[in-house]
């Protein structure tokens, strides 16, 4: 609005950023989900086009809202509260960016419920009985239709917060946003034995990391890194969070991933990595992940001594690069929940 | 920070252990086996999978070499078990058995099997099924295990809770500051002064 807002080229360039993240978690959705999808079967209806490639896009499109709500919720806490004069021109414009994501990510969610609706039905139109009778016996329609209750909390928690500011306490907002993730994890697999609360546990770990870690990252690059004084501050915070992050992603998702092969009849174990769709994915998983690690550790280690003097750094162009990373497991992320294990 | 962490950790401990066991079905078993000689036509193919299938969405087709269907009704769900009638099958030659059912998490599973047909004489009669009276129990067991509206009490219980919690967190935190010079802030916004202390 006045001085304190970013030049208008810089502003552009963190928009780039939240639209690679997108872009590439689309793209590898339609990418993986196509290469892994349930061949045809001689005899039976199959769902049509728009259920096939819809519900994989939308049920990202989901996961980017959502992760669109935390990061920008965890901006608040990141930013910190000591100097608002610097730090409110900023979240005036993030307070109801969270509201239209937190709206974005309800209607995702109800919209998926409807495709899954479709894609059991094939060949009809879901009516509101179907879409009853599915959320009804289905504990994944009752799961999305939670999350899309906890979005349109957040919204409302999110307007409260753009009428009266950080009065609403940011880790309110936090915890909502994450305990909408919580039910997503409960579509994808688990397993039928003493196993599945830890795996469940480690998924929804998994989950609110990755969001946590995306997300802030995101609403970094786009609100912080044009700010060197802000950035200076945020990132330091920020790159804490991130380490903790990493180390509950990779472990949560090796222990989900492996354990759910593991303990799926008809799977062998070190073969069935390279062998399986499943398999395949979690390598993907892994490999992309690992791709993190060195991009991630060149802004901490490399630009963070030059960002704490508030030196003109590379960080958003590194940063952009690992949201693009970041976005294709995402997609893979999709894919991963529709794949079969055996 | 930690308050926040303790909240998430409860959160989470609560959800392990409210949603039933959900994963994608693997098949395990079939008759006829998949690609099985038969010498006699079967009265009908069960498929058996590694944990109980869903009620209500399951399907099976029987598709000869030609294309021709002869699954003879509506696939009939008891727990781990996906069972079709066949209708008597006349042809020698390769049929093949399709299915998608509603796996366990949610998560509609597709697949086949197939068998061959030689020497194919008359059919025997087919032996009259006992499998209708079990899907009722079925249903009942399932809507048990499933939860049904109950899972979504539990969801909600758990949601009003946390929001509890975060509310007395607010409350606690915005306590101090609302009291005197704070009354009937402006309407554009004030730039409030932050948190003051952090734990």
């Amino acid at each position: 609005m006045t001085v304190t807002d970013a030049p208008r080229e810089q502003r552009v360039g963190g928009s780039l950023s939240a639209g690679v993240f997108a872009v590439s978690a689309v793209v590898a959705t339609v990418v993986a989900g196509t290469l892994t999808a349930q061949e045809a079967v001689p005899g039976i209806p199959m769902p049509g086009a728009i259920v096939t490639v819809g519900l994989p896009v939308v049920r990202v499109l989901l996961d980017v809202s959502a992760v669109a709500v935390v990061g920008l919720s965890l901006l608040a806490k990141l930013l910190g509260f000591d100097a608002p004069d610097r730090t409110e021109p900023v979240m005036r414009r993030v307070r109801p960016l969270t509201v239209t994501a937190a709206w974005a990510w309800a209607v995702c969610a109800l919209l998926t419920i409807v495709l899954q609706t479709a894609e059991l039905n094939p060949g009809s139109v879901p009516t509101l009985g179907m879409i009853a009778s599915y959320v009804d016996t289905v504990g994944t329609g009752q799961g999305l239709l939670f999350s899309a209750a906890c979005a349109l909390a957040a919204a409302g928690i999110g307007l409260m917060a753009v009428r009266f500011g950080e009065k609403v306490p940011a880790e309110l907002r936090i915890i909502v946003a994450l305990f909408g993730l919580l039910p997503i994890p409960v579509t994808g697999h688990a397993v039928n034995s003493v196993w599945h609360d830890p795996i469940m546990i480690m998924m929804e770990v998994h989950v609110m990391g990755a969001a946590a870690w995306t997300g802030g990252l995101v609403a970094t690059v786009v609100f912080v890194a044009s700010r060197r004084e802000l950035l200076a501050v945020v990132l330091p915070r920020f790159s804490r969070l991130a380490t903790v992050c990493l180390l509950m992603v990779a472990m949560s998702g090796l222990v989900s991933g492996l354990g759910t092969m593991a303990l799926t009849p008809g799977v062998e174990l070190p073969g069935a990595i390279l062998t399986s769709q499943y398999g395949l994915l979690v390598l993907t998983k892994v490999t992309l992940t690992v791709l993190l690690v060195p991009l991630a550790a060149h802004i901490r280690f490399r630009l963070m001594p030059g960002i704490r003097r508030g030196e003109a750094t590379t960080v958003a162009g590194w940063a952009t690069a690992e949201l693009a990373v970041m976005g294709l497991a995402y997609g893979v992320a999709v894919a991963i929940t529709r794949a079969a294990v055996g | 920070m930690r308050r926040l962490v303790t909240v998430l950790l409860l959160a989470c401990a609560a959800l392990g252990i409210a949603p039933p066991a959900q994963a994608h079905n693997v098949l395990i078993s079939s008759d006829p086996k998949d690609g099985a000689a038969l010498s006699a036509p079967p009265q009908q193919i069960t498929l058996v999978f590694d944990q109980p299938v869903r009620q209500g969405y399951a399907q099976i087709g029987v598709t000869g070499a030609d294309g021709s269907a002869w699954a003879d009704g509506a696939a009939t769900v008891a727990a781990e078990r996906v069972t079709v009638k066949v209708k008597p099958l006349t042809a020698d030659g390769a049929y093949v058995v399709g299915y998608r059912i509603l796996s366990a998490d949610g998560h509609p599973v597709t697949g086949k099997i197939d068998f061959t047909l030689a020497g194919g004489g008359a059919p025997a009669p087919a032996p009259q099924e006992t499998g209708a009276g079990t899907d009722a129990g079925a249903a009942a067991a399932e809507a048990a295990a499933n939860g049904g509206a109950g899972m979504a009490v539990v969801w909600i219980v758990a949601a009003l809770l946390v929001l509890a919690a975060g509310t007395a967190v607010a409350l606690r935190r915005a306590g101090p500051r609302t009291s005197p010079d704070d009354q009937g802030g402006s309407d554009d916004a004030p730039v409030r002064p932050g948190e003051g202390a952090r734990a």
